[in-house]
């Protein structure tokens, strides 16, 4: 029964969790894909607006350079003392600025201040990376230059962004020069993280690298970045694969601000806890799954296995067969059950009602042919007294008569169906005494009964038509004289009778014969009436045996329980 | 059926606990520990600055230490033993002693430490992956700085490394290798110096006293380069003495500009630093590198004529 296909619980859960989990699985996809969407648009705004922020405090910051310069450059008319006091004061409040240089037109160092003293450097190699004269060239009303190191001192290189304006003299100092450290751009744009990862960098409109938070590694080519593809991009922000551009110019025109942020780390988070969430309600439905599946073994399929297998016991034995519907169940398993409840209360009245009409019809049929007997053999029995009485005989006469009529006064046994075992063998014993009449005392009998057995009821006439066989089969044109034994004895809870001869015997075919003829060719009761009473009334383990053989003799044994009142026999 | 159901459940508790533990291991960071040969040289303070940068990229808890000078090869040996003690993850070393500090390494790697090797290599089959200059190499390219004159007799002097460390000793095969290919060089003579710009500035000048010959002179480190720098400064040769110095030292720098010293071969310290602690990382994350092949840092010649190009000075100056 195990083997045979999977049990309906199991396919319920599996199709229940299925359809859970497909649905689910669907709805995290599109959900998820909405949200990387919806995260991709934040990011771009999230990222956008950084870099306006940051843009604008650069414009700002370089605007307040804007300004220091115009006061750089009113300063320069002033005289030589006043100028040095002015920038003893200037430099100290400006930590940003590490010198501010004039030159003459031709690009020679007139004045040089600087928080690193008088410059030493220069003269010695006359490298000056705080001037590009060339650069001049094309852009006579100043420029922002890219970053260097400032040549003027020995044992200190700062790194150094220069912005150049031409002064009002033609001659003497004609340009300014204001160097500013890197270091101090870096305080604005280092810190502007995009996300864990993402950060600000700072490049001229060609992508030329003016600031990068990680300048050391782009210097020791460690790190490139795509700035040169970027610079030809508009201002704006641009997915590209999981990297997020966002790019501002800057009010000066010259410079760029870049926003490098990574989309990967902000769908990581998200996705990572859609994940959890995921993982969680799968658990949840995995669980609700289990659950459902519980109760529906317990309210479906457990009692549908129940009643599967009442039903193969049903089969078995209907006859003490006894079903109880399950208390818990779904209200169409609990219908079926009480349905086949009804069924099988109504199968086994019916089969009562059969048995009880085939022993009603059996009891008719014997009744009838009781009925039956009476007259043959009453005629005979008759003959042969009338036969007594005219040979004088009326000794024997009476004794015939009188057996007579015991023999029917037990028959008819006042309608009962059962007689003490005591009768039956009275009954037996005048039926012989009639029978040793009317054949002239062609045999002997003998009855031997336990005296235990003799209160034990059995069916009349069960004796006689076994008695009339051993005579006509056996006794009957026997040339010695015939002996007929009857004898009762107790066997357990059973009663034995047998019935033993010495006659002719039968063959096998007799005895089947004998068993299976419906009606001995004489009317009366056969010996299969007798058998089938007996297995009808108390099961196929009682009934008649018959051992015979030829010319030796018949042997008929008679099973039956003991059966101590009528009710015993009717309840059974 | 009931039992599988029972194990179903175990298994998925098990799993989202398992996810949820996963979570958490990753907010300890790494506990790395760089070990340098010296601490107070402008090249380690570069690779410092390169570590510093890894470290805040790939968020890890670094730790720098180093002895004060680069002989006391006991002294990394015991920051070696207070790493063990301290449960780092990984070492970022660079050996002063080929030999001596090999035990100690072994014995950190028995203890489950990953080893990176920057800058001069240790005798230890223990290491996951070597940075740093290729020193062969390196000499080879002093060679070539030394080589480019027009001088028609070449007496060169080498003033390298009193200790046995492997990077001073292939820098010297790869100079002497390419030098004794040159006809024009008649003698090569090497003194040792303990690394201290002022030891190797009096190795230097008793070089020269002995042979005074010698119109070449090398310092193969930045403290051995700027004792020879400094030499022939205090000794005014001038041009008549080429120099050639190690790594981007200030003094040495303003010394190339004022003609003393006239080249000046420089490695790459920020990256041997960021890569290293970079490596160390991603050998903790279960990356894997070949131990045998050196990732190769770059190393120029920086000359006069070079070092305030945009290339020069991005090699040269440090960034902020």
């Amino acid at each position: 029964m195990k083997n045979r296909g999977i049990h309906m619980s199991t396919l319920l859960t599996i199709s229940n969790l299925a359809i859970v989990l497909l649905v689910l699985s669907g709805a995290v996809f599109l959900f998820a894909r909405t949200y990387q969407q919806q995260l991709t648009g934040t990011a771009r705004t999230n990222s956008l607006r950084t870099v306006t922020q940051v843009s604008s405090t650069v414009d700002d910051y370089l605007a307040e350079i804007n300004a220091v310069m115009r006061t750089l450059e009113e300063e320069m008319s002033d005289p030589e003392k006043q100028r040095s006091d002015f920038f003893d004061v200037f430099l100290r409040t400006r930590p940003d600025v590490v010198a501010v240089s004039t030159y003459d037109p031709a690009g020679n160092l007139s004045h040089c201040y600087s928080r690193f003293g008088p410059p030493t450097g220069t003269r010695s190699d006359g490298i000056n990376l705080s001037l590009d004269l060339q650069r001049l060239l094309s852009e006579p009303d100043g420029y922002v230059s890219a970053p260097h190191v400032v040549t003027f001192f020995q044992d200190v290189y700062p790194w150094v962004i220069t912005v150049v304006s031409p002064l009002a003299e033609e001659s003497g100092e004609h340009w300014i020069a204001l160097d500013i450290s890197c270091s101090d751009i870096s305080y604005y744009i280092s810190d502007s993280g995009i996300g864990r990862r993402g950060y600000c960098y700072l490049m001229d409109t060609d992508g030329n690298i003016v600031y990068h938070p990680q300048q050391q590694l782009i210097y020791s080519d460690l790190k490139t970045e795509d700035s040169t593809r970027i610079a030809t991009l508009e201002d704006g922000s641009y997915v590209e694969g999981m990297v997020i551009y966002a790019v501002k110019t800057l009010s000066n025109g010259q410079w760029r601000l870049v926003g490098v942020s990574f989309l990967q780390e902000f769908l990581a988070e998200s996705l990572r806890q859609l994940g959890t969430i995921l993982l969680i309600l799968a658990a949840l439905v995995l669980l609700a799954a289990l659950l459902i599946s519980a109760v529906m073994s317990t309210v479906l399929s457990r009692p549908l296995r129940d009643l599967e297998h009442a039903m193969e016991q049903f089969e078995d034995d209907a006859d003490r067969f006894n079903y109880e519907p399950p208390k818990i169940a779904v209200r169409e398993i609990h219908h079926l059950s009480v349905s086949f409840r009804d069924l099988v209360l109504k199968v086994q009245q019916l089969m009562k009602t059969v048995r009880e009409e085939e022993i009603d019809l059996r009891k008719t049929e014997l009744r009838a042919l009781q009925a039956q007997i009476n007259p043959h053999f009453l005629y005979n029995t008759l003959d042969s007294i009338s036969w007594m009485c005219e040979q004088g005989k009326n000794a024997e006469a009476v004794e015939m008569v009188n057996a007579l009529a015991r023999l029917f006064r037990i028959s008819i046994s006042r309608g009962h169906e059962l007689i003490p075992i005591r009768s039956e063998l009275q009954h037996a014993e005048s039926y012989l005494e009639i029978q040793a009449h009317r054949y002239k005392n062609q045999f002997t009998w003998s009855i031997h009964a336990e005296e235990a057995c003799l209160d034990y009821l059995c069916h009349k006439i069960t004796l006689q038509p076994i008695i009339e066989n051993a005579i006509y089969h056996g006794i009957n044109g026997l040339v010695d004289d015939g002996e007929i034994l009857v004898s009762v004895r107790e066997d357990g809870a059973d009663i034995l009778f047998t019935v033993t001869d010495n006659g002719s015997g039968m063959t096998e075919e007799q005895i089947s014969a004998i068993m299976q003829k419906d009606h001995s060719d004489r009317a009366g009761i056969g010996i299969k009436n007798v058998n089938d009473r007996l297995t009808i009334y108390f099961g196929p383990a009682y009934g008649i045996q018959i051992d015979s053989e030829p010319d030796r003799g018949t042997s008929v044994l008679i099973r039956m329980p003991k059966v101590r009142e009528e009710t015993d026999y009717e309840k059974k | 059926m009931r039992k599988n159901k029972a194990l179903l459940l175990l298994l998925l508790v098990s799993l989202l606990l398992s996810a949820c533990g996963q979570a958490q291991e990753r907010s300890s960071p790494y506990r790395i520990y760089l070990i340098s040969k010296s601490t107070s040289t402008e090249f380690w303070r570069s690779v410092f600055a390169g570590a510093n940068a890894a470290r805040a990229e790939y968020n890890v808890e670094l730790t720098i230490c180093g002895p004060e000078t680069e002989e006391d090869y006991l002294g990394q040996n015991r920051y070696i033993e207070e790493a063990v003690r301290n449960h780092a993850d990984a070492i970022v070393f660079s050996a002063i002693s080929y030999t001596e500090n090999a035990p100690a390494i072994d014995a950190a790697a028995e203890a489950g430490i990953k080893i990176v090797v920057i800058d001069s290599d240790v005798n230890s089959s223990r290491v996951s992956a070597r940075i740093g200059t290729d020193n062969i190499q390196a000499g080879r390219i002093t060679a070539a700085a030394a080589l480019d004159t027009d001088e028609a007799h070449l007496s060169v002097g080498i003033v390298n490394f009193a200790l046995v460390s492997r990077n001073g000793e292939e820098r010297e095969i790869g100079l002497r290798e390419e030098l004794e290919k040159d006809p024009r060089v008649e003698q090569i003579h090497t003194v040792n110096s303990l690394t201290d710009h002022v030891a190797a500035r009096t190795s230097a000048i008793s070089l020269l006293a002995e042979y005074p010959e010698i119109n070449v002179l090398i310092g193969l480190n930045e403290p051995l380069g700027v004792g020879v720098a400094e030499a022939s400064e205090t000794l005014d040769l001038g041009s008549r003495v080429r120099v050639i110095s190690f790594d981007s030292n200030i003094r040495c720098i303003d010394l190339l500009r004022s003609g003393a010293v006239s080249a000046l071969i420089v490695q790459n310290p920020y990256a041997m630093g960021y890569l290293g602690v970079e490596t160390a990382w991603k050998v903790l994350e279960g990356q894997s590198f070949r131990p045998d092949q050196l990732i190769d840092t770059a190393t120029s010649i920086i000359t006069r004529e070079n070092m305030f190009t945009v290339e020069g000075q991005r090699i040269l100056f440090s960034f902020g």
